[in-house]
């Protein structure tokens, strides 16, 4: 019995490689796995032998139909494809038809990223205006008039007959609105456009984008700023992101910070991108000046606070590589197209 | 600015530290160290030869072999230089040696001296040229050094140039760091190390003063301290080499040895000063007041005439202004070679004072710098005795007794309380009391235990920026590290309904990106001309960088031609665009900010191919009605069920144009780019560009969905065809059929359009595809038909329309 299941199989597969047209395939069909095809005939013979052969030729029976059937299907479908060649004489090698790609831009796509790493852990999202009145921009973040922190950032003011405004310089004076109008605590990223006067050039142009980012409740530290964004570090450059905090200067928080990442060009050695410094800035931050608070209204001996404000662009040609700040507002599809 | 380290170590002991600590230090300490080059470096190698003999090279005519003393040894050495001569003091590199620029490269390029034969003769070094080591174009010889320099001499040394600059770049609040001394008290702290003990030698002689000059402080609110010494008999002349070098070595431009020395206390102590020439003062009285009415205009230093204004203080004496205070001296008493009798300013101002001082006239200075920042009021009087001592010895001057000082009040330290609790609570740390104490100690604020937990700590004067606890606190983690920090994140997540905001445009994005669309950005800054062309009540800047950077954008329509143009010059001939931002222009109501309007568009471009040439299908280029078809999507997705275009072609910017009307509102503009539009930016094919208020569309969005349970009938569909005027409008009859069709519309489009043979002149054939259905049951033929007689009779009622054929 195993044998003649042996040489069914061996018929069976060279009949199958000479199959050329739809009638042979017709005819094989009906010669092996048709009611009374041979398959057919051997698996009534089963009938016949012992009980305890049973299973294992039944099983091997079994096989060879399953075996049988899938190379028909794909015989009879590779046979299709050549009457098709013969039949219309369509190239199949011919590429698909051109159509458009699109992309998301990579600042949105890098603002995407830094959107969804911290609603992640907890952040709403809250945006503001851009014509900003020099209050919210300025004052309610503790630069008062007439002080130096005002250069710091290059101002468009606006032409306008009963009010100070300017091009927000930061967005910044989001946080301030987002206090005024919430009780604490709050939790929120301001992704928005800012703008500064400083004359374009590969490294800075007259608008970029930054997402801020607030934290108020009571017993917020410096420990817990410095843990959450080596968690951002990590998620948007990688698990080996070295973070360093260096003291610095921001009207708005006391005390603030400067935060640097080991350069990845270059590994923290030095390098032209790093200006051999092996570090390279990516935001600043601090703990939320008592004076915020007051300007809000938030007690500030009941909480405290943390902010934190990135470049998009400056993490976007970090991330990328891009050396020239003015390819992300000129769209060249050339670039666009990359990311 | 520039901190020299040589001038560093004349303030605090820093043997054993390296240039690369004291830069990584001061960086982590929040006086960031941009760069640092040390001179020193740059020579090593090189020291002052003296020329002992030159012979001829026995195989070269040109070269000539020296014997050169280098200290305690003599090298043989092969010179080609012509003017080399024995008994020279000479500049020489031995083997190992880096020569800065070599003379012989075309890009200069350093290369490094090793042990060679020249032409079969050995030669243990070089002899320079000014050209060789970077200090000059002199490529002509060796570079020969003064008889008095010493063999042996390291060549930095003898040049001067045995130090280590650091360019640092300070915060606005580190007013204290503008100086050396600034920087050497964070190092004192970063590294346990000690000031030098120095006294200032002084001495007095002659008639006080006070026999000599008056001074009279009125405007006592801009001029808090005015304090003044006078040196008489003094010789202006070139300062000496050590002052010269000094102050050149921070940048800035020696003049003579008493403005240097003004400078040089500057940059030392960091009070800013300034050297009147006395018998150029009239009645020998100055004057600190605002200017009067009548005195509008003031030439300073650098011969510029200024105009001033009453709020300025100023600096005068009987007669006339003689300098602006705290910015810049005048013309008029400035120090001369005729110069004998000097008086010195050494005065503290009101910081916003000369903060809109110097904003006003457009002017700078390194004092009005540091004035604006806020400078220690107790360092006038040692800035005074410091420069009075240089000053006696680089001129010979001979300091008078006492000094002039007017003071508002008496500037003591300020008092500030701080908890323990308070300083663990907003770093997140355990330090203990002692510890605190201890940090703040080491940059000069001492504490006194209130408790053991609340000290009371005296401010230095020098540290303007410490004024409450919290800042006290900073200093307390800048000065233990932030790196000592250990990190802490235990976000608690408790997510605010507050903050959770729409993300429709982002889908909006994915959808746009999904058709085949590319997002960009384009500048939200445009010129006024472009910007009231589209909106007469436009945001104008008071200060653009450009003309064409003057206003706020109005449409988002130039930017995206902007890029339309800058791919066609690439080469790039089709795409699909699409920006989503803001537009803003100033209307009557109040808004947040002022009477400012942002609001969000959304553009769309098509130029180019739609549908590329492919094997089996003719090329298609973009036209009007892919553009409604992408308009409509975005529609669509945002779930709106009716919409209007209506064409009109009085626009200025485009040739076949539509309006979208929304619930009877007007919400954007479609069509082909007008040429000149088009000229404008070098666009030389075809844009189909929408502009659509988002704003406006989103505030229309359907929010929630019902579920409308799956019809259970087939739907039929037929295809009917009528003869019209060629001017009615699809739209039109569409409606109508629509109407027509009741309850039993589901679907209707336009499948063809022909005139020609067998059409009536003036006439058009039109032909629809229409899908009926009902709710109740599978429609019949008499249904069908019903609609098709019913159809038929309001066509050619309203728009004498003739069924042609039918097909159902
Ligand atoms: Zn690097």
């Amino acid at each position: 019995m195993l044998e003649e299941i042996q040489k069914l199989k061996d018929e069976a597969t060279s009949a199958l490689a000479s199959l050329k047209s739809s009638d042979d395939a017709e005819n094989f069909r009906l010669q092996y796995l048709s009611r009374k095809g041979a398959l057919a005939q051997l698996f009534e013979k089963l009938k016949d032998v012992p009980k305890e052969k049973k299973p294992a030729l039944g099983k091997s029976l079994n096989e060879l139909r399953s075996f049988l059937e899938n190379e028909f299907e794909s015989s009879k479908n590779n046979l299709g494809g050549k009457a098709a060649t013969s039949d219309g004489n369509i190239d199949l090698s011919i590429p698909g038809r051109k159509r458009y790609t699109g992309r998301k831009h990579p600042l949105t796509q890098t603002a995407d990223e830094i959107k969804r790493i911290f609603t992640n852990i907890g952040f709403g999202i809250a945006d503001g205006p851009e014509i900003e009145d020099d209050y919210h921009n300025f004052e309610a973040l503790n630069f008062p008039p007439d002080h130096p922190a005002r250069d710091m950032q290059d101002t468009f003011f606006v032409k306008s007959e009963e009010g100070k405004y300017v091009l927000r310089t930061h967005t910044s004076g989001v946080q301030v609105r987002v206090m005024e109008k919430n009780k604490p605590p709050v939790r929120v990223i301001m992704p928005g456009r800012v703008y500064r006067n400083e004359a374009i050039s590969a490294r800075s142009y007259c608008l970029f984008h930054q997402v801020e980012g607030l934290y108020v409740d009571k017993n917020v530290s410096l420990a817990e700023l410095k843990g959450t964004i080596a968690y951002f570090a990590k998620e948007f450059f990688n698990e080996e992101a070295k973070l360093r905090f260096r003291p610095s200067y921001f009207p708005f928080t006391e005390p603030s910070a400067e935060v640097d990442v080991n350069c990845f060009v270059c590994g923290g050695k030095g390098c032209k991108i790093c200006k051999y410094s092996g570090w390279l800035e990516i935001m600043g931050c601090g703990m939320v000046d008592p004076n915020v608070f007051k300007a809000v209204k938030y007690d500030e001996n009941e909480v405290s606070g943390y902010a934190f404000g990135m470049g998009i662009e400056r993490l976007a040609l970090l991330r990328y590589g891009i050396d020239d700040i003015r390819l992300f507002f000129e769209n060249d599809l050339r670039f666009l197209n990359q990311f | 600015m520039k901190i020299s380290r040589k001038w560093l170590q004349q303030l605090v002991d820093l043997s054993g530290v390296k240039d690369e600590d004291i830069a990584s230090r001061l960086t982590m300490l929040g006086i960031e160290v941009e760069s640092y080059e040390n001179f020193a470096a740059r020579y090593d190698g090189f020291v002052v030869g003296a020329v002992l003999e030159v012979a001829k090279h026995p195989n070269a005519d040109k070269l000539k072999l020296c014997k050169v003393d280098i200290g305690g040894e003599t090298k043989s050495i092969v010179c080609g230089a012509p003017n080399v001569a024995a008994g020279q003091k000479v500049p020489v590199g031995l083997v190992g040696a880096k020569v800065p620029h070599n003379q012989h490269d075309p890009e200069g390029k350093p290369f490094q001296l090793t042990r060679a034969k020249i032409r079969g003769i050995e030669s243990e070094g070089m002899i320079c040229s000014a050209n060789e080591l970077g200090l000059g174009d002199d490529k002509s010889g060796i570079m020969v050094l003064d008889d008095a320099a010493a063999q042996g001499t390291p060549l930095s040394d003898y040049l001067g140039l045995n130090d280590t600059v650091f360019e640092i770049s300070l915060t606005p609040n580190r007013a204290d760091c503008l100086s050396h001394l600034g920087v050497a008290r964070e190092l004192v702290s970063a590294f346990s190390k000690k000031f030098i003990p120095r006294r200032i030698k002084i001495t007095e002689d002659g008639a006080s003063i006070t026999e000599s000059v008056k001074i009279e402080v009125a405007a006592q609110d801009l001029c808090p301290r005015y304090s003044a010494r006078l040196i008489r008999k003094v010789k202006v002349g070139p300062s000496p080499k050590w002052l010269k070098g000094a102050v050149e070595s921070v940048g800035i431009r020696s003049i003579n040895n008493v403005v240097d020395a003004t400078n040089y206390v500057m940059m030392e102590l960091g009070q800013p000063l300034h050297a009147f020439d006395l018998n150029r003062i009239a009645g020998h009285k100055i004057i600190v007041r605002r200017p009067t009415e009548d005195e509008t205009k003031f030439t300073t230093l650098d011969g510029k005439e200024r105009n001033i204004s009453p709020e300025m203080v100023m600096i005068c004496d009987k007669e006339k202004i003689v300098a602006v205070g705290g910015v810049m001296g005048g013309m008029n008493s400035e120090i001369s070679e005729d110069t004998t009798e000097v008086l010195i300013e050494s005065a503290n101002f009101n910081p916003s004072s000369i903060r809109r001082t110097s904003k006003a006239l457009g002017l700078s200075t390194e004092a009005s710098y540091r004035i604006e920042r806020g400078v220690d009021p107790n360092l006038t009087i040692r800035a005074l005795d410091r420069v009075s001592e240089i000053i006696a010895e680089t001129s010979g001057g001979k300091l008078a007794p006492g000094i002039i000082d007017v003071a508002a009040m008496k500037f003591l330290p300020k008092r500030v309380e701080l908890h323990v609790d308070h300083v663990n609570r907003l770093l997140g740390t355990r330090l203990a009391t002692g510890e605190i104490i201890r940090v703040l100690e080491s940059i000069e604020i001492p504490c006194d235990k209130k408790s053991e937990t609340v000290l009371i700590c005296s401010v230095p004067t020098f540290r303007g920026d410490i004024e409450r606890d919290v800042d006290l606190i900073e200093e307390v983690g800048r000065v233990y590290g932030y790196e000592q920090i250990t990190d802490s994140f235990q976000t608690k997540l408790n997510f605010d309904t507050r903050f959770r905001k729409s993300t429709v445009l982002d889908e909006l994005r994915d959808l746009l990106a999904g058709a085949g669309f590319n997002e960009i950005m384009t500048n939200s800054l445009q010129s006024v001309d472009v910007a009231g062309f589209h909106e007469p009540s436009f945001v104008v800047l008071a200060n653009p960088i450009s003309e064409d950077m003057a206003a706020m954008r109005t449409t988002l329509l130039p930017g995206t031609l902007q890029t339309v143009g800058v791919n066609l010059a690439h080469g790039l001939k089709d795409m699909k665009l699409f920006e989503i931002g803001q537009v803003y222009r100033v209307i009557d109501e109040q808004q947040v900010v002022g009477r400012f309007l942002e609001s969000a568009k959304i553009s769309m471009a098509l130029s180019g191919t739609a549908d590329p040439m492919s094997f089996d299908r003719k090329e298609s280029k973009f036209d009007i009605f892919d553009l409604k078809t992408e308009i409509e999507r975005v529609l669509a997705f945002l779930k709106l069920d009716s919409w209007d275009f209506i064409s009109y072609d009085t626009t200025k910017e485009y040739k076949q144009s539509l309006k979208l009307f929304v619930n009877g509102t007007e919400l954007g503009l479609a069509g082909k780019v007008g040429k000149t539009a088009l000229q404008k930016l070098s666009v030389d094919q075809d844009v189909y560009f929408a502009e659509l208020d988002l704003t406006s569309l989103l505030a229309l969005q359907k929010s929630t969905n019902r579920f409308r349970s799956l019809p259970k009938f087939p739907f039929a569909s037929i295809d009917l065809s009528f003869i019209v005027n060629n001017q009615t409008p699809a739209a039109d009859l569409m409606n109508t059929l629509r109407v027509a069709a009741g309850d039993m519309f589901r679907d209707i489009s336009v499948f063809d359009i022909y005139s020609g043979e067998g059409i009536p002149d003036g006439k058009k054939s039109i032909a629809f595809s229409m899908v009926l259905g009902s709710e109740e049951r599978t429609l019949n033929e008499g249904d069908i038909a019903g609609f098709i007689e019913k159809a038929e009779k309001t066509l050619k009622e309203k728009f004498s329309a003739e069924l042609r054929k039918q097909k159902s």
